[in-house]
Formats: C-alpha cells, sequence, structure tokens
C-alpha cells in the first residue's frame, strides 16, 4: 500500500494481504540498499496466517520517493512517524542486516513501541569496509554486485531457488539497481556511523531473538553471537550453510524460526 | 554478471544441487505430473507463492527448473519459464505483455513462424504488428506508439541474416517505456547476452544450438528484470491487481520478477503449453557443451565461409561477418566472437542447381532445422518456398539459387569434399 508520509510516498508491502490492524503488526525492516522485497516469503507467509505485515521501503528505496536517510537513528524517527501515521501502537520488529541495527536502536530508545525483536543476519555494529563504500559512492553498479556476491551464499552461487525458475543473484542486482541512486551509500554510511548498538542491546528488555547464516561473509556469525551475548538472548537459531541473504535464500528456515517468537495479540 | 563463475561452468553447473538422500550427480527426470503436500498448509502456502516448490508440472518440474535456472544464469537473467517449444515461448510472452487493442513493433526479417504468429494470429485477437527493417532503428522510433507493448526481433535474422543493433533499438524501445524483447536463439549466450546490451526479455527456441542435439524441442523465456512496469500506465497486466493469488499486484510483490511471475501464473496456468521433463534432460545434457560446441561451430564457419568464397560453382555468399555484409560493423561489435553458424549462398545454375547440390550432399543432411551439431542444408526454392514465383521470392528477399546451410561440427576436411562433390553434380545441370 501507498501512504503519504510528511509529502513523501512510502510503499509498505502488507504480504499480498489488505492492511488490517490485528494486534501488533510483524514489521520488517531491510537492510543496506534493499527494500521490502528482501522479505517477499516472509511477508507472504505471516499475512497469509492471520497477521498484520508491514515491509516498508524506506526513503529512496523500492517504491518509496524522497531523499536517503543519513543515519540509524533517523530511520528509526521515520519507523516511528510510519507507526504513528498508521495509528500502529506496538510492533513485533524484524530487522535484517542494517535494519537489525535499526531494530536495536528502537528496541532502546522507543522501547514502548517494540514489543519483540528478531534480528537476522546481523551484529551490535556493522563496519563496512572502506572500498565498498568508496565504490557504493563512486560506482554504484559495481558495489551492488559485490554485495550481491558476498551476501548470497551456496543457493546464490550454484544458481539454485527454491522459487522454480528463479535466479537470487540477478534478482538481487536488479532489485538494489531499482533503488535511487545514492540510497546504498547513504545506507553503508549510516551502519559506519552506528555505535550505540553495544550500549542499545545492555538496555533492551523486550524478548529478542537471533537468526544467523553460518557462513554469513558479510555480519560473521561470531559477530551474531556477541549480540546474542550482549542482549541475554538463548533464543538463536544458526541457519547451517546459510550466507548473510538469508530470508530469500532460506525462506523456510528462517520462517520456522520466526513463527513461534510472534504473539498474535 | 555478478562475482559469478563463467560459462563454461555455469553451463555445467547452474540450477542444480544433488539431493542429499540419493546424491543423483545428473540431473534426475521427475517424470511426474504431480507433488505429494507435506500437509493441507504446505499447499495452501504453495497457492499462495509463499513457498517454493512445485504444485503439478505444467506450472514447474524440478527437472525442468533445473533447466530454466542454467539458462537464467547464463543469460543473467532474473529468472526463466520454460516451454515445449521457441513459439510457445514467444506466445507466452506476448500474451503476459499484451491484451486486445494493443500494439507491437517488430522486425520484419524473421523466422517465418514468428511473422505469421504476429501477422495471421494475434491480428485476430486484436493485437496489431508494425514490421520495420531490423537495420533501421529509426523506424522503430517512429513505429512505436501509445499502445505499444513490446518492441521484438531477431539478433541474426532468419533466413535472411540481417543484424539489429539491439543496443541502440534497446534504448529507443526503453526511451518510450516499452521493453525490447529478443528472440536470440541464432546467437546463444555465448554469443551475445541481449539482455547486458539493450534487452528486458530474451526468449530462445532450444530446439537449435542451446540442445545442438536435434532430439528435443523446447523453447525458453528469461527476464532480465531490467525494466521498470511501473514507469507507465502501459502494463496493467503486471502492474494492476492479478487474477487470483488473491489479487496480488505482481510489480509491487515480485518487483523485478513481475513479468516472469505472470509468464508463469498465466501462460503455464492457463495456456499449459509445458515442457516435458525427459525434453528437460535432454535439453540440459546439450547446454553441457553448449560453449565447446559454439566455439567449433564459429570456426567451421569461418572454414566453411573460407571455402565458398573460392568456389566456382558459387556465386554469392552472405554472412555477417564478411565485410560486404551490410551489417558488419554491428555484427563485429556485438559478436565479437562470431555471428552464428548460418550462411546463406548461391549455387551457380539457379533454382535446378541448387536442387541437384541438396540432392547429392551425403554428410550433410537435407532438413528444416538450424543449429544441430549436425551439418544442415536446405535450398529454400525448392522446398519451403517452392511455390513462390520469382517475382514473390524477390520480395520475401529470397532468391532461387540460395543455399541455406546450418554449419556443424564434423572434420571439416569431410564436410569439404562433401560440398565439392556436390557442387560438381550441381554445375553439371
Ligand atoms: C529464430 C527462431 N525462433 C523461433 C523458432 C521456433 O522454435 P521452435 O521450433 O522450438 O518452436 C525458430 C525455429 O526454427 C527459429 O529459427
Amino acid at each position: 500500500m501507498k501512504i503519504n508520509l510528511n509529502g513523501e510516498i512510502v510503499f509498505a508491502s502488507t504480504g499480498g494481504r489488505n492492511f488490517e490492524l490485528k494486534g501488533k503488526p510483524i514489521w520488517f525492516i531491510h537492510g543496506s540498499g534493499q527494500s521490502h522485497l528482501s522479505f517477499m516469503l516472509q511477508g507472504r507467509f505471516f499475512a497469509n496466517r492471520g497477521w498484520s505485515v508491514i515491509a516498508a521501503d524506506m526513503p529512496s528505496h523500492g517504491l518509496s520517493s524522497g531523499i536517503p536517510l543519513d543515519t540509524i537513528e533517523a530511520m528509526s524517527d521515520w519507523h516511528i512517524a510510519l507507526m504513528d501515521s498508521l495509528g500502529v501502537e506496538k510492533v513485533q520488529i524484524v530487522g535484517h542486516s542494517q535494519g537489525g541495527l535499526i531494530g536495536l536502536d528502537l528496541a532502546h530508545r522507543y522501547a514502548d513501541r517494540v514489543s519483540r525483536l528478531s534480528l537476522v543476519a546481523t551484529a551490535l555494529s556493522i563496519p563496512v569496509n572502506d572500498n565498498l563504500i568508496d565504490m557504493a559512492k563512486n560506482k554504484e553498479p559495481v558495489a551492488i554486485k559485490a554485495m550481491m556476491d558476498w551476501g548470497h551464499g551456496s543457493e546464490g552461487h550454484s544458481h539454485d531457488h527454491t522459487m522454480p525458475g528463479q535466479n537470487h543473484l540477478n534478482y538481487g542486482v536488479q532489485m538494489m539497481t531499482a533503488n535511487k541512486s545514492g540510497a546504498l551509500h547513504a545506507d553503508l554510511q549510516a551502519c559506519v556511523d552506528y555505535v550505540n548498538g553495544p550500549s542499545a542491546a545492555a538496555m533492551i528488555t523486550c524478548p529478542t531473538q537471533l537468526i544467523l547464516g553460518q557462513k554469513d561473509k558479510m555480519t560473521p556469525l561470531k559477530f551474531g553471537l556477541k549480540s546474542a551475548e550482549a542482549l541475554k538472548t538463548v533464543n538463536v537459531t544458526i541457519v547451517e550453510n546459510a550466507g548473510h541473504m538469508l530470508p530469500s535464500e532460506h525462506p523456510e528456515e528462517v520462517n520456522r524460526a520466526l513463527r513461534p517468537f510472534f504473539t498474535k495479540s | 554478471m555478478t562475482g559469478d563463475y563463467k560459462f563454461n561452468t555455469l553451463s555445467l553447473h547452474a540450477g542444480f544441487t544433488p539431493d542429499e538422500r540419493h546424491g543423483s550427480a545428473a540431473v534426475p527426470i521427475h517424470q511426474t505430473t504431480s507433488y505429494v503436500f507435506k500437509d493441507t498448509e504446505h499447499a495452501a502456502a504453495l497457492y499462495n507463492l509463499e513457498v517454493g516448490g512445485h504444485l503439478y508440472s505444467r506450472i514447474s518440474n524440478p527437472t525442468v527448473a533445473v533447466l530454466e535456472q542454467r539458462v537464467a544464469a547464463l543469460d543473467g537473467g532474473i529468472g526463466a519459464v520454460a516451454t515445449s517449444s521457441g513459439m510457445a515461448a514467444l506466445f507466452v510472452t506476448v500474451l503476459a505483455l499484451c491484451s486486445a487493442g494493443d500494439h507491437i513493433v517488430s522486425s520484419s526479417q524473421m523466422y517465418g513462424a514468428n511473422i505469421n504468429l504476429f501477422q495471421h494470429t494475434l491480428s485476430r485477437y486484436g493485437i496489431e504488428t508494425t514490421f520495420v527493417a531490423p537495420n533501421d532503428p529509426d523506424a522503430f522510433a517512429a513505429a512505436i506508439q501509445t499502445n505499444t507493448k513490446m518492441v521484438f526481433g531477431e539478433v541474426i535474422g532468419n533466413p535472411g541474416l540481417d543484424i539489429m543493433d539491439i543496443t541502440v533499438i534497446g534504448k529507443i524501445a526503453n526511451d518510450a517505456g516499452v521493453p525490447l524483447v529478443i528472440d536470440a536463439t541464432f546467437n546463444t549466450p555465448y554469443l551475445l547476452k541481449p539482455l547486458q546490451n539493450g534487452a528486458n526479455i530474451v526468449i530462445h527456441s532450444l530446439t537449435k544450438w542451446m540442445g545442438g542435439h536435434g532430439i528435443a524441442l523446447g523453447g525458453i523465456v528469461v527476464d532480465g528484470g531490467n525494466f521498470d512496469w511501473g514507469q507507465n500506465k502501459r502494463f496493467p497486466t503486471l502492474t494492476e491487481s492479478h487474477f487470483g493469488f488473491q489479487g496480488v499486484n505482481l510489480y509491487e510483490e515480485f518487483g523485478p520478477a513481475a513479468f516472469i511471475t505472470r509468464v508463469r501464473t498465466e501462460g503455464m496456468y492457463n495456456v499449459g503449453p509445458c515442457l516435458s521433463p525427459t525434453n528437460a534432460f535432454h535439453l540440459i545434457q546439450g547446454i553441457e557443451t553448449l560453449g565447446l560446441r559454439m566455439e567449433r561451430h564459429m570456426s567451421n564457419t569461418k572454414k566453411m565461409l573460407d571455402f565458398l568464397l573460392q568456389h566456382e560453382g558459387i556465386s554469392w555468399v552472405k554472412h555477417p561477418t564478411l565485410p560486404d555484409h551490410p551489417d558488419y560493423d554491428v555484427a563485429k561489435r556485438l559478436m565479437p566472437k562470431g555471428a552464428g553458424s548460418v550462411i546463406a549462398c548461391g549455387v551457380k545454375g539457379g533454382r535446378e542447381a541448387g536442387q541437384a547440390f541438396i540432392e547429392n550432399v551425403k554428410v550433410a543432411s537435407h532438413l528444416a532445422n538450424v543449429g544441430d551439431a549436425k551439418t544442415l542444408v536446405i535450398h529454400p526454392g525448392s522446398t519451403t518456398q517452392s511455390h513462390l514465383s520469382p517475382e514473390a521470392m524477390k520480395l520475401a528477399g529470397l532468391t532461387d539459387d540460395m543455399l541455406r546451410i546450418s554449419v556443424g561440427l564434423e572434420d571439416f576436411e569431410d564436410l569439404q569434399a562433401d560440398f565439392e562433390q556436390a557442387l560438381r553434380s550441381a554445375a553439371k545441370i
């Protein structure tokens, strides 16, 4: 659905069902240079099982207009503004990669708006290498290809897909290319600049969960596990052989882990 | 496209993971119509397009999916749907984009059935086509209307061998808000990947060079995912609510995969020109050696051209790699590795001499196909076009002395000897 937020268009996928506010919506937050499409199979899965689902494109991403936000905190504030405009009081968050940092910040600074926090393929901080930041700024198509190469695990590289006939790597490249130019660089810089992850994690009181890829090259498993320690969460799923693009490469494992974590009320 | 495997590695491996239970190293033939659901929830999930998997082999099949994923990888596409023939691939593409009242701009120099589909079949359902010369980009620009839903053509036209400059024509189409759809049968991804050179959708007849063995018909549609269907209101089949699937908006929910999802959920569901798993298996075996075969097709084509050019029994030779071909420069830029293995040439002595040549070849096969591992020859003047008067032949760009040769992989010395003796017989006429 399309929402007007402060004069800009926001597109939010509702998992293919009409949005009806029931309980606490599952609120998907996409990663750097991604869009609602990275949660395609999660959104449809939960919407079809009676949850309210929102997977919004942040400004300059997917089908949303506007200029890119440049800090993790500004992104959190934007999500709160979107919740307000939809009349949503509390959400159950799924944050992938950079979306996980936003999730940490939201669950810390807006603790009363977040009932549960699921962090997928993420860490307390995401230090992006200078080379990638530079490519994102000056050679965006090259940065996109590099990210999709590093981001995908064996499914992507063997061109094998659970959706018959589809191709992970090339789909990922086209999804990212469809965002407005500049969105990726702003995202990656925001990840680098975000240093409050450890302090936020220490303060978070809502139930948390981690779903991590065993072979994740972008947010390596050991850093994911450190955030589990900091959050004192025991709800950790490690998906064997999985890379960073867990939600699309391993949708069934991700959905299986997410489902019991969320409440219907 | 990404830090991806290279061409021959993809040809051998892409799209297939041996299954854990049996570990079969070759792609198994899943000769089944249907698939046992795990439970009702799983069945519902498949119908809701929320999990991957197979429902019914008209829509998808595990063996066919390996072929689709392999060709998508080779062509740099985001997804593919395989079909029972190349013609079916073109038809389901049109079906996904066009409705009555819509319009297509197409190259005029194409395989006869492609022309006939547009001119005689689609026109009966209210879809009109304007045909323009493939090497006249301005004519494409001028022919695009507000109801045009696709620009179409073959990179190497069959049988005239004209070259379409897809980089230039792709830009013209995209600037007008229309996708460029390319029949890449004659070039294969080995010679040119249209999706990285201006095209948005590629179709292949897999029956030809992709399979290469001449034992299985098949076709495929590959989606580049590089066209923004929401940029205008031209494509309601993709940007408005889809019948079934809870009225899903394909553009919003599937993004770059909107088109290929429509092909599967409409073309395969409602029309059903599906590829048989056994044919998919055969085509996969062929694609494993595509790179090697194409190298050899190109080197034998070069030798054949040299042979024909110096032969006194041959009056003219046409191939896009010859400097006197009108599209020589475009062909060289688009396809530096070679411009296909089909050659047109004229036999001295006209229709009768052509006929005598065809009847006397022994290694080459006289039949109506191209792209086989074996060398194929046909004399349109005495076969496919024999009913045409000399004037009508001229209008179709054909002459009655014309031979079409699809150069195969034989030892060239044997081909040369065979052609020598057949040309000697033709010269006696
Ligand atoms: C250029 C071209 N496109 C499409 C086709 C149709 O392919 P099929 O015979 O697999 O339907 C052919 C077949 O000759 C062809 O040459």
